[in-house]
């Protein structure tokens, strides 16, 4: 990829604890402007942990601690003084299973625009609908928006939750093995869809699927756990993803990427 | 496999006993029975309560059928005539427990909040026992508080306040209107001692309604630049309304059913028009006030038939909480 | 970023965040007041019964019958014995029944009787106590022709039962199917697995809802005005004493305990603290202090024992 690219995120160092137990060390990587990044490693060595430290989610959890820095366009969103409803709402995030809101399809969409005081109808509607469109769930709920959005099948769920993510216009978006609950053909529809939506969004994607990896990002970080005494997990290697796949430079993500791992 | 092929074949061949004596002698058929009697004895406990009540309030119900319960008969309840209509008990308590209900329902959702969403875990360990505890005080210690300290020290203060504000408007003055005597003693003062009384209810269950409210549902808002705030207000609530319903449903119950703290702070007696400024009875004050008192068996037929009001109010409720809670474990199963 | 219009356009994205956040910190912070003022009455009640109860505390309390009205000293022992007689006998009404139907709910979860018995055991927590006094003394009071510690106990009985019942069903849930099976594969009948496996296991949790329910019939006093009604002269050492002394039988002085009319602590608390007399005032004061002191503190110990063995079962 000769072009220039910006660094839309970067992480600088990061160590996470949970209490006194350490689940990261020392990770460092960045994530690339209008790319896909995918982060892939064996379960259990803090991928989950790593994404849901871009987007503060992670604050939630009692006793969660962070060192190092994360920047979104170069500012610090751990700073003392940063707004952590801004930062996720720049940041999107879609979780591993599919989590919809016990409301119509069309509330769940308008969920976030609604926050920010948005009410025009006429507004709502094209939101929801230009929503819908770009997570190629449109032509199959817009008979039903005013249904359950549980009413809908699985891989439909996750698509509603990526529309969800969408309407509010995040930068990022972060996903965390979406299709992990899908079966192959919605998994298809979600892989589709994320070339789609790298044109206009910055998307770091957790798998532990070697192939959807290769078929989706641009570039990979593979994340282990480190050999030392902590167990904890590290960023190994990170480069453009042909790379990882075919000329790795570290031993380890050679023999995961090509199955020997284990 | 039959199991009989498996076994050794002197197992096999030896003689079965008579199942009955088998049984009988490790006693299972005994204990079953056991079992099924203490099952279908406190099952049917209820129904005989009810039952009961029924048959033995006969007398009252003959007499006065409808005009029993109904607000348009003209009111009587007086022992000498043997002429008893319900309604200003059963006005006492509706207008007791609404205002009861209708203050404590927002405050005891806002402590439940801060209980499941909030509170740091050590401060809400101590919080859920002090909530446990004020559920657990005896409702005669309520009522003597009541009358000695809660009633002069603000239920007279507020009464007085309410009289010469909104007793002065035209239309609310029915409800608001005459004054408050100086002993406290009111309608007011039991809505009052129920508000204490059904909080730490309804507070306990809507926070385990918020509790088993998957972290999904709060991490899905958040990530969507929610506070929290508004995902508690725009997500957690309306997922979990059916059963903070069910949690306001159990304290109506509650302050319908309260008997001894609204005996004590409520005044006791047939009287009192509308106002809520001026002492009154509920159902179950005037059971306990006039049961044990009462002479004729017209009057205590009249109180049993109240005894049957209240029975039939509990069952209705439960109920309607039976049906929400089918409703929550719907949502859930869809889920 | 493609042609699409940006929805936050025309919006003061910084102000209206601002804003966000205040309403936030707003609601928050009154959940929080509410709290402290949900919990301010527990504070209030229990410190002025501490002091004004306190103040009244002697041992004559304990020790004698109230002296006649309008005069100084004397106690409520009678309703202290006539409380502990009810809900001892209340207890044994109640227990026995409470646990083998929740034994039926465990071995048969799913059938009719079991979903009856669940809606039944609801409908019975929540009748107003009140209604089962009247029951009581349609059933025992109309039948003996008398009040009496009997009809009492049973109409505690019947509101300990759900308390109970509930709490065991939930307990004995927990139970690990493999215990109960593993005693069933070595040839022990079902009642005997149960009863020395089973519920000792269930042991903590069973005996906190015993707790509760105690607790909870101690401080009941509505539904005993009709049944147990009160009685000044309630004294069953006296009554023993009578009995040993005339060569009378066991069941003459269970006669006589449960068989008369009965105080309690919360009827005598009742009834004291609406006279026009200050010493009952003030002893219906001590007893408001003796009542929350055992209600509480059996409240308090179930549940700091039932939490203390689970941490100690589960790490
Ligand atoms: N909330 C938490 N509290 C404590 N430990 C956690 C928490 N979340 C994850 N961990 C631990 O951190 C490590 C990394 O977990 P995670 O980030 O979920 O890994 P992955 O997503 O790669 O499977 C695991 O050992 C896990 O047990
Ligand atoms: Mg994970």
């Amino acid at each position: 990829m000769p072009e220039k690219q910006t660094i839309k995120i970067d992480i600088r160092d990061v160590s996470v604890h949970y209490g006194t137990f350490q689940a990261l060390t020392g990770v460092s990587m960045p994530a690339y402007e209008n790319k896909v990044t995918a982060i892939i490693g064996p379960s259990g060595c803090g991928k989950s942990t790593l994404l849901r430290s871009i987007n503060r989610m992670n604050d939630l959890v009692p006793h969660f601690r962070i060192e190092g820095t994360v920047t979104l366009d170069g500012e610090d969103i751990y700073a003392p003084r940063r707004d952590v409803v801004d930062i996720r709402r720049r940041i999107g995030m879609v979780f591993q299973r599919p989590n919809p809101f016990p409301m119509s399809i069309y509330n769940n969409v308008a969920y976030g625009p609604r926050l920010y005081h948005i009410r025009s109808k006429n507004v709502l509607d094209e939101i929801v609908e230009r929503s819908l469109r770009q997570a190629a769930l449109w032509e199959e709920v817009k008979d039903k928006l005013h249904q359950s959005g549980l009413s809908i099948s699985g891989g439909q769920q996750q698509r509603l939750c990526i529309a969800r993510a969408i309407a509010v216009q995040p930068e990022v978006i972060l996903m965390d093995e979406p299709a992990s609950a899908l079966d192959p053909i919605a998994t298809l529809k979600i892989e589709e869809l994320m070339h789609e939506l790298k044109k206009n969004y910055t998307i770091i994607i957790v798998t532990h699927n070697m192939q959807q990896a290769a078929r989706v990002s641009d570039y990979t970080a593979m994340m282990m756990l480190s050999d030392s005494e902590s167990r904890s997990g590290t960023v190994i290697e990170f480069d453009e993803t042909e790379r990882i796949f075919t000329n790795p430079k570290d031993k380890r993500t050679e023999d995961y990427v090509t199955g020997r791992f284990g | 496999m039959p199991v009989s092929e498996s076994l050794p074949p002197h197992k096999a061949q030896k003689r079965t006993p008579p199942a009955l004596w088998v049984a009988l002698r490790h006693g299972d058929a005994l204990w079953d029975a056991l079992l099924w009697l203490s099952a279908a004895l406190t099952t049917v406990l209820v129904f005989w309560i009810g039952w009961k009540l029924w048959v033995d309030s006969a007398l009252s119900r003959a007499a006065t059928g409808w005009d029993f319960v109904s607000p348009w008969a003209p009111p009587s309840w007086n022992p000498v005539l043997d002429k008893f209509h319900a309604w200003p008990a059963i006005y006492g308590s509706l207008v007791t427990s609404l205002i009861a209900l209708l203050v404590a329902t927002p405050f005891s959702i806002a402590v439940a909040i801060f209980l499941a969403e909030l509170a740091p875990s050590r401060i809400r360990q101590i919080l859920n026992y002090m909530v446990e505890m004020l559920a657990a005080v005896p409702s005669v210690v309520y009522g003597l508080w009541g009358i000695y300290v809660f009633l002069p020290l603000v239920v007279v203060p507020l009464g007085k306040f309410l009289g010469a504000t909104l007793g002065q408007v035209p239309g609310l003055d029915v409800f608001f209107g005459g004054t408050i005597p100086d002993s406290g003693l009111s309608r007011l003062g039991a809505s009052l001692i129920l508000v204490l009384m059904i909080t730490p209810t309804i507070a306990a269950v809507t926070r385990d309604v918020f509790q088993a409210i998957p972290q999904s549902q709060r991490e899905a808002s958040l990530a969507l630049g929610a506070t929290q705030w508004e995902t508690t207000w725009r997500v957690l609530i309306p997922y979990g309304l059916s059963g903070i319903l069910g949690a306001v449903i159990l304290g109506l119950g509650r302050a319908i059913g309260e008997t001894m703290a609204v005996t004590m702070v409520i005044g006791n007696t047939t009287g009192g028009g509308w106002s809520i400024l001026r002492p009154g009875y509920t159902m179950a004050s005037i059971i306990a006030n006039e049961f044990a008192e009462a002479v004729s068996g017209m009057h205590t037929a009249a109180l049993v038939e109240i005894g049957v009001v209240l029975f039939v109010i509990t069952f209705l409720l439960n109920l309607f909480s039976r049906y929400l809670v089918w409703r929550v474990n719907r949502k859930v199963i869809v889920r | 970023m493609n042609a699409e219009t940006n929805i936050f356009a025309g919006l003061d994205m910084a102000r209206l965040d601002k804003r966000r956040r205040r309403i936030n910190r707003i609601m928050l912070s009154l959940t929080a007041v509410a709290t402290l003022f949900a919990v301010i009455p527990l504070f209030w009640i229990t410190i002025y019964v501490i002091i004004k109860g306190g103040s009244y505390l002697n041992l004559d309390l304990f020790i004698h019958l109230p002296q006649a009205m309008g005069t100084e000293g004397g106690g409520v022992l009678h309703a202290i014995e006539g409380s502990a007689v009810m809900v001892l006998f209340a207890s044994i009404f109640a227990i026995p029944p409470a646990l083998l139907a929740a034994f039926y709910l465990l071995h048969h979860p799913n059938t009719p009787l079991a979903n009856f018995l669940r809606f039944s055991t609801d409908l019975l927590s929540g009748i107003p106590s009140i209604v089962v006094g009247l029951f009581g003394y349609a059933v025992i009071v109309i039948v003996q022709k008398h009040y009496s510690a009997l009809a009492g106990s049973v109409v505690l009985a019947i509101i300990m039962l759900p308390v109970i019942l509930r709490s065991a069903e939930e307990m004995l849930k927990l139970v690990p199917q493999e215990l109960r099976e593993g005693a069933l594969a070595l040839g022990s009948p079902e009642w005997k697995s149960a009863l020395t496996v089973v519920l000792p296991a269930a042991a903590e949790g069973v005996v906190t809802g015993i707790m509760l329910g105690i607790a909870r019939a101690a401080g009941e006093t509505a539904p005993l005005i009709f049944t147990a009604l009160g009685n000044d002269n309630y004294e069953i050492f006296q009554y023993i004493r009578q009995t040993i002394q005339y060569r009378q039988g066991v069941g003459e002085a269970f006669k006589l305990i449960l068989e008369q009319p009965t105080d309690a602590l919360p009827l005598t608390l009742w009834k004291y603290a609406q006279q026009p007399y200050p010493e009952r005032v003030q002893q219906a004061w001590a007893v408001a202090l003796v009542l929350m002191l055992f209600v509480l503190s059996l409240n308090i110990a179930a549940r700091l024992w039932l939490a203390k063995r689970r941490r100690q079962r589960y790490g």
